[in-house]
């Protein structure tokens, strides 16, 4: 009888002991991805260094030389406008989109995806054109914006 | 919290059994004077009480009235159709709020669960206590309630320091799934005490397989009644602390 109490009173105390880890490794909201292309050779990245801010927020990326960025979208909003600038010359983007919330996982939650993806608007002053490849984000596997320059 | 209170609980136990130690012993060996006997005379027939034991599962109510975020009642019943061989049910009703970092939704339902169990404990004269294994069937309706939630987004690196760079969207109308159902198997192991005459005490642990379940749209059932905490890998963790009452029916 004794020997049965203890190992039922060491089962109970190791699994009332125990909980789920709490971190979300799974994919979250997902950020929108442009990526930069010569504009003579529409296949070919082109790295150069620019400012990145959503309108009237800090800069996500300062002065950086990169072929891709990644940047958040309001969730909050159905439309998001973003001004990139290169050598001080600045180009104003504006998308718009819906937001639908999809459930991911018990550490994760909700996540938003963005459905309806359109470029509403955008100016070419240091830029050539602009490519939206895709009609909803909803992962960020693939570049999502594409800007020849 | 309270989960800590139980296990400490459980370790006093410890400690008492540790110290009837000695008195077991000479139990033993008047045991094995009897078995002895039985060699001799063939084993003596202690008669059992057969019948109808009927109780509740006390650590509900108790834990409904300390946790703000949990209701339920559970009625226990078995039934004796051989000396170590019991039919057992259980059914009760559960509601349950369980709040996540970005979300948080109400489990609310009733099971029922039925099976067997086998006490493999040898009694000592004509004390009639249990240490069994059993099996169980169980079956649950319910719906799961999403009160709120925010969705989830990476941080956003500004100047080297991660943050929230656009305030997440939070949803506050309460989203309600109904009409969801699960089965599952269930492993026990438990025992039970006769304190007073016809009256037990019963502690058991209960291993819950999940079998399949109608899942909500856009979410999940992460909590079902009677089955408890989903874990991810379709498996569940359930207490029982019991007071049931036999109504003696014959002997045998």
């Amino acid at each position: 009888m004794k020997k049965y109490l203890i190992v039922l009173a060491i089962l109970l105390y190791t699994f009332t002991s125990c909980e789920d880890d709490d971190f979300c490794y799974e994919e979250t909201t997902p950020r929108l991805i442009f990526g930069f292309y010569d504009k003579d050779s529409p296949t070919t990245k082109k790295a150069l260094p620019i400012y990145v801010w959503a309108d009237s927020k800090d800069s996500i990326y300062q002065l950086a030389t990169v072929d891709s960025i990644l940047v958040p979208l309001d969730t909050q909003k159905t439309s998001t406008l973003y001004k990139i600038a290169s050598t001080n010359i600045i180009d104003e983007f504006n998308f718009n989109y819906t937001v639908s919330d999809k459930y991911i996982s018990e550490s994760c939650g909700y996540i938003a995806i963005f459905n309806d993806f359109s470029l509403k608007s955008h100016t070419s002053n240091w830029i050539d054109r602009v490519d939206i490849t895709v009609t909803k984000v909803e992962n960020e596997t693939q570049t999502h914006v594409k800007i020849y320059h | 919290m309270l989960k800590y209170i139980i296990s400490c609980c459980f370790l006093f136990i410890t400690v008492i059994v540790i110290g009837q130690e000695a008195e077991s012993q000479k139990k033993v060996e008047v045991d094995e004077i009897i078995t002895k006997t039985d060699s001799i005379t063939g084993p003596i027939p202690f008669k059992k009480k057969y019948g109808l034991r009927v109780g509740i599962d006390i650590s509900k109510p108790i834990l409904s009235l300390v946790k703000d975020n949990y209701n339920g009642f559970e009625i226990i019943g078995d039934y004796r159709i051989k000396r170590d061989f019991y039919l057992a049910a259980e059914i009760g009703v559960s509601e349950q709020d369980t709040r996540r970092d970005t979300y948080q939704f109400t489990t609310k339902g009733s099971y029922l669960s039925a099976g067997f169990n086998y006490n493999f404990f040898r009694n000592w004269l004509e004390m009639d206590n249990e240490i069994y294994l059993g099996m169980r069937y169980g079956l649950s309706t319910f719906s799961q309630t999403v009160n709120h939630y925010t969705v989830f987004q990476k941080g956003t690196e500004v100047n080297s320091v991660s943050g929230v760079y656009f305030e997440p969207k939070r949803v506050e109308t309460p989203t309600e799934h109904n009409d969801l159902s699960a089965h599952w198997v269930a492993f026990i192991f438990g025992m039970k005490v006769e304190t007073f005459k016809n009256l037990y005490l019963g502690a058991s642990i209960q291993f819950n397989q999940m079998l399949s379940s109608i899942q909500p749209v856009n979410f999940e059932n992460l909590s079902v009644p009677g089955f408890n905490k989903v874990f991810s890998t379709s498996t569940g963790i359930g207490f029982n602390y019991t007071v049931s009452y036999r109504i003696p029916l014959y002997k045998k």
